[in-house]
């Protein structure tokens, strides 16, 4: 369960890390959006922090820098990469789902479908169809 | 049956044999007597034995094999795999997303996909449990608005996801992925729906 948990971590360091750029060429209601999705993943990661600290694991520490999938230089690009994040880290909670059991299992559902969520809902933002996906972070 | 002289017997081919060429008006008393006309007594007493031999057998296999006794101890029933409902349901979604989306041509585009997924979710379910798909799914009538109908579809899909959800929270490690993920695109599909 721990390595499943530290790979969440690592994509959550990575997604804070991604929302800086992200946020920064939004406006209005998208860039409200990133601030809370942001926010959601620095939550989550300080409670993977906390849980594999528990556990006796030593957690990955983030990374200086990320290296994202394009230059983030305009809004349709912040867009795209805002999907690309919510999907990968999606994967991540999806992958640790069997890992679990009880308690925990609950939580990792619930950040997966909201990682999940927010990947629907910046695809409708940048006019992508559908908006769903038929099976939510499962590799292609 | 008065002109035969045998014993008896308790094999009914072998007595025949030794009755005489019946009449035609007795013919209809005795098994197989045309047979008897054709060839000699014992050919056909050969070709009966084996008949009644072949009968016999076929008698005797038949409740041995029904009993289960060839296969061991007859197993009790397995219990129903508690995802097994699932697939219906999922089947259902799909039928019900796929009428919505031909009374509501403005909504086609936002069902079409969403009821593509149900039937994925319906045919992986189908494999995990070794369950069959529904052959036939019940006509679903949909509302007459555009309005009414999403919120028919949200109502169903609510229901459906809090299923999947409880079903991943007690599956076993194997299956938590698959039912969780279901859980996840219903959760999205409510999304898409707003």
């Amino acid at each position: 369960m721990t390595g499943e948990l530290a790979a969440v971590l690592a994509a959550e360091h990575a997604a804070i890390f991604a929302y800086g750029p992200i946020g920064a060429h939004l406006s209005g209601a998208d860039a409200a959006a990133a601030r809370t999705a942001e926010a959601a993943h620095r939550t989550r990661r300080d409670a993977l922090l906390l849980q594999l600290t528990a556990d006796g694991a030593t957690p990955p520490p983030a990374a200086a820098a990320y290296t994202l999938p394009e230059p983030v230089t305009d809004g349709a690009a912040a867009l795209r990469v805002a999907i690309g994040v919510e999907e990968r880290t999606s994967s991540a909670w999806r992958a640790a789902l069997a890992a679990t059991s009880g308690d925990q299992r609950e939580r990792v559902l619930s950040a997966y479908t909201d990682c999940a969520l927010r990947a629907t809902r910046w695809r409708r933002a940048a006019g992508v169809e559908p908006i769903t996906v038929t099976f939510p972070g499962r590799p292609v | 049956m008065t002109r035969c002289h045998r014993t008896p017997r308790p094999v009914a081919a072998q007595s025949v044999t030794r009755c005489a060429p019946p009449d035609p008006a007795a013919a209809h008393t005795v098994v197989l007597t045309s047979r008897v006309h054709t060839g000699s007594h014992e050919q056909v007493g050969v070709r009966r034995r084996a008949v009644l031999r072949a009968v016999a057998v076929a008698a005797a296999a038949a409740p041995v094999a029904s009993c289960g006794w060839l296969d061991g101890d007859p197993d009790p029933p397995p219990p129903p795999d508690p995802l097994a409902p699932m697939v219906a349901e999922a089947a259902t979604l799909a039928a019900r997303y796929q009428a919505a989306a031909t009374a509501q041509p403005t909504l086609a585009a936002r069902l079409t996909p969403i009821a593509e997924a149900h039937t994925a979710h319906a045919a992986e379910l189908s494999r995990l449990t070794a369950t069959a798909l529904p052959s036939t799914m019940a006509v679903v009538t949909t509302s007459g608005s555009p309005a009414g109908t999403l919120d028919e579809l949200r109502r169903a899909e609510t229901v459906a996801r809090d299923a999947a959800v409880a079903a991943c929270l007690s599956a076993p490690a194997d299956r938590a992925v698959l039912v969780g993920t279901i859980a996840a695109a219903r959760a999205t599909h409510l999304e898409a729906l707003k």
